[in-house]
């Protein structure tokens, strides 16, 4: 018999007997596990094998001008585009909205908590949402946050980890160095190759890009070239 | 027995006769502001007779200042018809119908112009008149309407009682023998009155678009909170939650005596969802993630992003966070784009300049040599208004970063806008 015809017959048999619930044995063959949340930018995809997993912490790291907010602008463009709630807790205020919808953010479908209510305020925001289950993407823009300021409990990414874990959220830090990352989450370090322009010198010359190279992984670390473009 | 109610003139209220019948019986069927028909079975044992009940009827009309014509008889037309066209009390005995209305004028059935009109050529004045007419030759000229208006003339009933449902309240009210503190006790309080309160919505096939809750204070004040969240819910859990959560935030100053809670019914939603598209999130749980994030949005610090129809840079509007219907979208471009992060307000900057370009840049937090840059682009606006003009550079520093600076035009000064990232 073929997979798809024992897949049929086995959920015909649960039908039958009402056992057809999320709690019913996984099927042979079908896994539980959510789908990982892509970027959409192959070379990320293909070394996070997927994208970002849900129900883990994971943050996307790196200095300024790396890419970082284009990347994580690219995830919330994929997630609120598929119809799914995304969040961004933004403490110091730095998310441009002209840039997001440029990226293909669905702005009426991304939920923006921004600025000036202290640290502790947006962690415990974080928790809100990641905890309500409502939001497919759920990101925290550390980056620029002064290191003073940044000084939180230790239990605190330990707390918001077990908050996400096993929901259907994918929770990251966006930040300018590594900070947290969950036992299943991905650490994307990125790291400037300079920007690209779009020619010589002189006036009437247009920044086109920026480079970056990202880096994945704890043990066995994944690279990959990226660039960020400023036109379509 | 039927009655029928009917005041000739003005009345205090629209509703006054409909209040004044609901006195004396529960079914009760208005035409209008007048006349009114109350179902009267079963009432005997109240008052005794008819003559009783009339005059208890009439005496309740003057104690409310209304000029009333009750009419009791056993048929429905005959009480209406009776009550509009004889002042006073008028009871008729079962099978005087006919006699009863016969002297009454034709225009008492409420005709027509058509009507009205071609019995006048036929020379009827009274609905004796009418009645008197042989069934077969006003069904052959005025078709199915001949017998009927006959048997209206003959005080006949036609069609059926059909009561009018008295106004709901969604309101429920708890007085409490000791006053409460804190709101932990409040809750279980709160989830006493606002339960029956949606089943009654539930029943009705409606939902609360606004709960307005009333708190009677140990001082004598009241402490009022009106919610209205994105969408409305009739979930006992869900208003609890939010009723607490705001009370949260604007505690009651005193104990708390008594509480009365009152809903605004609307219709309950039905949406019919995509099953390609993803499952959306339950409103009510949405509207529950919302309050609890109400410090943020109740400062404007919180929603969701809009931009505005304007060439100024980086114009936007944060508005209610309430997702709509997942509308299909062009698929999100496939190399990601470089992303500003704005300074807010954008930092006062000194700027060197080098054949026109910036060479040097130094602001709080942003400080280095220009090794390369894009522009001058030069932007304006708003000159009726609050006027705008910049002059825009893409520079990249020596110890790394790619800034967006400009220079304001009109103040001439040196800013920086943001990181492009």
């Amino acid at each position: 018999m073929s997979t798809a015809a024992t897949v049929k017959s086995a959920l015909e048999d649960l039908l039958k007997a009402r056992r057809l619930s999320a709690d019913a044995p996984p099927l042979r063959g079908e896994d539980r596990r959510g789908r990982p949340l892509p970027t959409g930018v192959a070379t990320i995809d293909a070394m996070l094998f997927g994208g970002f997993p849900r129900g883990q912490l994971s943050e996307v790291h790196g200095p300024a001008s790396s890419g970082r907010t284009g990347l994580v602008l690219a995830l919330l463009a994929r997630s609120t585009g598929g119809g799914a709630l995304a969040a961004f807790v933004d403490p110091d205020d730095r998310l441009d909205p002209s840039s997001a919808a440029a990226a293909g953010v669905a702005l009426a479908r991304l939920l923006w908590l921004r600025g000036q209510k202290g640290l502790a305020e947006a962690v415990a925001a974080v928790g809100t949402l990641a905890g309500s289950g409502l939001f497919e993407t759920v990101v925290l823009d550390l980056a620029g946050v002064p290191e003073a300021e940044r000084r939180l409990p230790g239990a605190t990414w330990i707390r918001l980890q077990r908050t996400v874990e096993d929901g259907p959220t994918a929770l990251v830090l966006l930040a300018d160095r590594h900070v947290a990352c969950g036992p299943g989450g991905v650490s994307l370090a990125l790291a400037p190759a300079g920007p690209r322009w779009s020619g010589a010198s002189g006036p009437g010359r247009l920044l086109s890009g920026l480079r970056a190279r990202a880096t994945a992984g704890r043990h066995v670390l994944r690279r990959a070239d990226l660039l960020l473009r400023t036109l379509a | 027995m039927y009655g029928g109610l009917h005041s000739p003139r003005s009345l205090p209220s629209p509703s006054a006769l409909l209040d004044l019948a609901r006195e004396f019986t529960p079914r009760v069927e208005a035409r209008g502001p007048t006349p009114v028909l109350l179902d009267l079975f079963g009432l005997g044992r109240v008052w005794p007779t008819p003559q009783a009940l009339g005059q208890a009827i009439l005496v309740a009309a003057q104690g409310r200042q209304i000029e009333a014509q009750v009419a009791l008889a056993w048929s429905r037309a005959t009480a209406l018809v009776l009550a509009r066209g004889r002042p006073g009390l008028t009871i008729v005995s079962p099978g005087k119908e006919a006699e009863a209305l016969a002297p009454l004028p034709l225009a008492l059935l409420d005709l027509d112009l058509e009507r009205s009109e071609l019995f006048a050529r036929w020379g009827l004045r009274t609905i004796s008149d009418l009645a008197r007419l042989p069934v077969a030759g006003l069904a052959e000229r005025l078709g199915p309407d001949g017998p009927r208006l006959l048997g209206l003339a003959r005080g006949e009933d036609d069609g059926l009682f059909v009561p009018t449902a008295a106004p709901v309240a969604f309101e429920m009210a708890l007085e409490l023998d000791w006053p409460v503190d804190g709101l932990e006790p409040l809750s279980f309080l709160l989830a006493r009155v606002l339960e029956p309160l949606c089943a009654g919505l539930a029943a009705r096939g409606r939902r609360a678009a606004t709960l307005t809750v009333d708190l009677g204070l140990v001082d004598g004040s009241t402490h009022r909170r009106a919610l209205r969240p994105a969408a409305p819910s009739g979930e006992p859990r869900t208003w609890r939650t939010l009723v607490l959560l705001d009370l949260e935030a604007h505690p009651p100053r005193d104990a708390v005596q008594a509480i009365a809670v009152r809903a605004e019914p609307t219709p309950a939603r039905s949406v019919q969802f995509s099953l390609l598209d993803p499952a959306q999130p339950s409103p009510e749980r949405l509207a529950e993630t919302m309050a609890r994030l109400h410090s943020w949005t109740a400062a404007g610090r919180g929603g969701a992003a809009a931009l505005l129809d304007t060439h100024r840079p980086g114009a936007f509007a944060v508005g209610t966070f309430a997702p709509g219907p997942v509308t299909p979208r062009a698929p999100a471009p496939g190399s990601p784009r470089v992303a500003l992060r704005a300074f807010r307000p954008p930092r006062p900057a000194r700027v060197a300049l080098r054949d026109g370009a910036p060479a040097f840049v130094a602001a709080a937090g942003v400080r280095g040599a220009v090794v390369d840059h894009a522009g001058p682009w030069r932007a304006s606006g708003d000159w009726w208004d609050v006027a705008w003009s910049r002059e825009e550079w893409d520079v990249a520093l020596l110890g790394g970063g790619v800034y967006r600076i400009f220079r304001d035009r009109l103040r001439e000064a040196w800013f920086v806008e943001g990181e492009l990232d």
